[in-house]
């Protein structure tokens, strides 16, 4: 009987940490409780999301939403598990990255019967309400902003070193970075970006010199069929990004992705740096540099005096495993139009999904007139879609940004990294 | 994973070694059921929240997993495996492994095998001088890893700084973006870390060496590397051997500080097996992800194997 | 022997000592210098070794903005629950493994030390999985669960190393007066091997206290958060925040710190009773 005492005691301590952490049980009285998971998670976004929230609350009362954000690092792979289990989720951040691998794996609901006849179909841009449907007509998300490069530079240190104008084209960025680098101060030229997706700004870079020849469906793709990077002019743009990184660049910079090139704008020891825009914020708040130090400029040409703009977006989808579908949508309804996307947009600094907002005192000054003026000149801005969809996708960022870090490094020379890119897109498209 | 000691009464006879303790007793049905009860809830938790995951999820290593595409999860033998074994990247990383193991180990042992002899004796201020140094082993890797990466920041770091200040050298230098530098930097963070584990189990070890054995030693005027080499060392030869495949067992499979300060970059060059495992992972390919799980298992029981034989060889040598 | 100690030789132990001192004391020294420094001054240079002046903007801040009580609450209560339930378990478990010979004894042995080489990513999706299946996702007790399966192997080896080394007799007095095994265990040898118990409670503490993945992966909400996960978050997809970071790193440290500090003649002394003569 000794035994049982045993066999109480593991009992007791158990319903002790039970009685500690105390369990939580779905509420009984008919409400409905959403979990919405964030992926590209920060502090300042995740506080305007929970806002955002609370006024949907306050206007559908039976349906409350509990916000899901865990570190970005993680952030995906908790989404997968999440997703994979098909349990714990209602809504969730697709980006275009994302969403051809979900709604094939059957994550995704499709949400086009319910958007039929939305209202706020209207007020959407043009970008935003094509990248609300698929090719095939599915809605699996709706944009909640765009991505889209920028020059971020010091107006201060470009003038001190003799300028009189930012850099417009890649030469000229190399030109003035080399001259406001001095290693001994601090101070450094561009913010490279050697780390987590370098290989993203090597393709721009790339792209604007056979901006003349894209595809503008395939922007790893000439108009001939064979990929940009078997162009003779690929060379060129290598031989003037990676001498970039050789003359006027943090060494440091080899490991450098998003969060480590931005702080080093921001902290005031680099002059240049291409970004979103929603860097725009986060550069606002800094301590090191001044508003008037700072500002922005449209994105860098090539040799063609034309450059292509990388358009990337994110939005709200609803998981098909989701037993609240219909409050889903209407949630995702509700960030999408009026007053809540645009607070969204603005206080991410997000280029907006709102006809109205575009024509926004907030978009038309300061940081945001280069967007602006890229807008106005749909000719030498050229929006081309990346092949980001790809189901190989992520295969490829890996390898690329390794084989980045192996020329950054000399262990592979410039025409090797062509040769390979090359031969891996010429591959996956004959497939 | 767990990180903490592992104390084995001497004399294995299998690899895990049984401890010398028990006497042969005739077994009663109370024995056995005290046994079961005893054994029940260690076994069940371990069973539940250890064994069935590992299991279920090793069972994607012999199948098409890859989240790009799940409508296809077709078994496919060891497709996963040839995979990775006919990838130049995979042998790199074992390469980079070994060298993360070893390069640590050996630091640790030593420096953490000084600091337990001469924290034998006792002193002013022992206790705490112990205090103070111990905590290392008590904070997380990738807090460390943090840290770590911050103090050796290229630019603002305060090891360049230092460097510098002291004229050791003239420009500071990229750490972590450099191969070799970054290997050397994650490598010192790691000793940082683990030393203190050497230096608690060989002071444990050392103070259970009888007293009576120094005194003879006194007696009969023997020098101190004599005394060190002839007691000491073979008096706490099994703690030392069975913590350092303790150790090598956790760091071969401690991706955290490596996570945390450089990812595994400049171009792989820093990636261990377990990192490499979570960059797989991240792309997504489970299926490739766990069958490199399954032969970091494999690897570990084979080296434990050998490593435990030679042990024990040794060991009736000498007896 | 200090008698014969050589100057030279005391010299080098010094030296060593103090060298290794500040090896070990100056990572914690810097990150609480940052941790006092504003935001913008921690880029600053050059750098500065002592402040101007200390700012507590970065701690106000983890408790204004993030609610940093509560993930320490969170992990303080986690960690002792699945340390203690974890000890407790692995008292027995390390007795019966220590005092009695049974067939599956090397196959439990052997199992226990395979837990020990499994990377824990391969596991994390059918965790996950599982957790949903018993409704315990999100919630603190599916953690406590998780760490104390976690806690077993290790700690159950290490306390069988000290059962081993508590004479039998003690033992069999206190069952032949008729208490039970139950009894004998707790009310005699427990007692006995108090620095042992303390240090296998530690050790599982600090694993726990430590533990990132799997708590990323099993909670859901700010309100179940434990510290490694705020720390973690400190890194978003476009800032690293170092300055928060520094001081919610000075603040997990220290309790752990302060742990030691009190435990490290226990630790010591457990490990002493239950250590291998060669």
């Amino acid at each position: 009987m000794k035994l049982r005492k045993a066999l109480t005691g593991i009992t007791l301590s158990l319903a002790t940490a039970i009685a500690m952490t105390g369990c939580t049980s779905p509420a009984a009285d008919g409400t409905v409780t959403l979990q919405m998971v964030e992926s590209l998670t920060n502090p300042a976004r995740t506080q305007v999301l929970k806002s955002l929230i609370a006024d949907f609350e306050a206007k559908n009362k039976g349906v409350k939403v509990q916000l899901v954000s865990p570190p970005t690092d993680q952030a995906d792979q908790k989404l997968q598990q999440m997703l994979q289990a098909g349990s714990g989720i209602d809504v969730l951040e697709v980006r275009d990255l994302t969403v051809g691998p979900f709604s094939k794996n059957g994550w995704l609901y499709d949400m086009s019967h319910d958007l039929d006849g939305w209202t706020g179909w209207g007020a959407l841009t043009e970008n935003a309400a094509k990248f609300s449907k698929n090719a095939e007509g599915k809605s699996y998300f709706v944009p909640y902003g765009f991505y889209g490069l920028s020059l971020f530079y010091r107006s201060d240190l470009v003038k001190e070193a003799g300028f009189n104008a930012p850099p417009n084209s890649w030469q000229e960025l190399l030109q003035q970075a080399t001259a406001i680098q001095d290693p001994s101060k601090k101070r450094y030229g561009y913010a490279f970006r050697g780390g987590k997706n370098g290989y993203t700004n090597v393709t721009v870079a790339i792209e604007a010199y056979v901006a003349d020849q894209i595809d503008v469906n395939n922007a790893y793709k000439l108009s001939s069929g064979k990929s940009i990077f078997s162009a003779p002019e690929a060379r060129e743009a290598l031989k003037t990004y990676f001498a970039l990184f050789k003359q006027a660049s943090p060494p440091s910079s080899v490991a450098w992705g998003y969060p480590e090139m931005v702080e080093g704008f921001s902290n005031g020891s680099t002059a240049f740096l291409l970004q979103d825009p929603e860097v725009i914020a986060t550069v606002g708040q800094s301590k090191a540099i001044g508003k008037d130090q700072w500002t922005t400029a449209p994105m860098l040409v090539g040799p063609t005096g034309k450059a292509i703009q990388p358009m990337a977006t994110a939005g709200w989808g609803v998981a098909s495993s989701s037993k609240h579908k219909q409050e889903a949508v209407k949630l995702i309804k509700f960030l999408s139009e009026g007053e809540a996307s645009i607070r969204f947009t603005k206080e991410n600094s997000l280029v907006p999904i709102l006809k109205e907002a575009v024509d926004d005192e907030f978009y038309k000054v300061g940081a945001w007139k280069s967007y602006v003026t890229m807008n106005q000149k749909p000719d030498v801005y050229i929006t081309a879609v990346q092949p980001r969809d790809a189901s190989w996708w992520t295969e490829w960022a890996q390898k690329a940004d390794t084989e980045v870090q192996q020329v950054l490094a000399g262990k592979m020379s410039q025409e090797e990294l062509l040769a390979s890119w090359d031969k891996y897109w010429t591959e996956k498209w004959a497939k | 994973m767990t990180q903490t000691a592992l104390p084995t009464k001497g004399r294995p006879t299998s690899g895990l070694g049984a401890p010398s303790g028990p006497r042969k007793r005739t077994f009663t049905v109370t024995r056995g059921l005290i046994v079961l009860a005893f054994m029940a809830p260690a076994v069940i938790f371990v069973a539940i929240f250890t064994y069935y995951p590992m299991i279920s999820g090793s069972q994607m290593a012999f199948r098409k997993w890859n989240l790009a595409d799940l409508t296809d999860t077709s078994w496919v033998g060891f497709d996963n495996f040839t995979a990775i074994f006919t990838d130049p990247t995979f042998f790199t990383v074992l390469g980079n492994t070994a060298i993360w193991v070893f390069a640590s180990i050996i630091p640790q042992l030593l420096i953490g095998f000084a600091l337990a002899l001469w924290l034998r004796r006792r002193f002013r201020f022992r206790g705490v001088y112990q205090a103070l140094i111990f905590f290392p082993w008590a904070i997380s890797g990738f807090l460390i890893g943090i840290v770590f990466r911050w103090m050796f920041n290229g630019e603002f770091g305060v090891i360049n700084d230092l460097l510098v200040k002291i004229g050791i050298v003239d420009t500071p230098v990229p750490w972590l973006a450099k191969p070799g530098t970054a290997m050397f930097a994650l490598v010192v963070a790691n000793v940082w870390y683990g030393v203190t584990f050497f230096a608690i189990m060989i002071l444990a070890a050392l103070q259970s060496v009888p007293d009576e054995l120094y005194e003879a030693a006194a007696l009969d005027g023997a020098s101190k590397p004599r005394v060190l080499f002839q007691i000491t060392i073979p008096q706490i030869a099994t703690t030392l051997a069975l913590t350092v495949l303790l150790r090598v067992i956790w760091i071969f499979n401690f991706p955290d500080i490596i996570y945390a300060m450089t990812g595994g970059g400049p171009a792989n060059q820093t990636h261990i097996v377990t990192t490499w495992m979570i960059e797989t992972t991240q792309r997504g390919d489970y299926g490739h992800a766990s069958a490199t799980g399954l032969i970091v298992v494999a690897v570990l029981l084979v080296f434990s194997a050998f490593y435990l034989l030679a042990l024990r060889e040794r060991k009736e040598v000498r007896s | 022997m200090t008698s014969h100690q050589s100057v030279v030789g005391r010299v080098i132990r010094v030296l060593f000592l103090t060298l290794w001192a500040v090896i070990t004391l100056f990572p914690l020294y810097w990150i609480t210098i940052t941790s006092f420094k504003t935001p913008g001054a921690i880029f600053s240079y050059p750098l500065a070794y002592w402040p101007e002046e200390f700012s507590l903007e970065n701690y106000i801040g983890l408790f204004q903005k993030a609610q940093f009580g509560t993930y320490i609450l969170n992990s303080l209560t986690v960690s002792t629950a699945a340390a203690a339930v974890a000890t407790l378990i692995a008292m027995l478990s390390g007795y019966v493994l220590a005092r009695f010979e049974f067939r599956s004894k090397s196959a439990v042995l052997l199992a226990f030390l395979v837990t020990q080489m499994i990377p824990s990513f391969i596991a994390l999706g059918p965790l996950y999985l599982l957790m949903v299946q018993l409704g315990l996702v999100d919630q603190k007790l599916g953690l406590v669960l998780i760490y104390i399966a976690v806690c077993i192997p290790v700690s159950t080896v290490m306390l069988r190393g000290f059962f081993a080394n508590v004479p039998d007799a003690l033992e069999e007095a206190a069952l032949i007066d008729g208490c039970s095994r139950l009894t004998a265990l707790f009310r005699v040898i427990a007692p006995v091997m108090k620095p042992g118990i303390i240090a296998a409670f530690i050790f599982n503490f600090v694993n726990c206290w430590n533990e990132l993945f799997l708590s990323v992966t099993l909670m859901n909400s700010d309100e179940n958060r434990t510290i490694p996960t705020a720390l973690n978050a400190f890194i978003t997809s476009f800032n690293i925040e170092w300055a928060s970071m520094a001081a919610a790193a000075v603040l997990t440290i220290l309790p752990t710190m302060v742990l030691f500090a009190f435990a490290s003649r226990y630790i010591v002394q457990g490990l002493t009773a239950g250590a291998v003569k060669g």
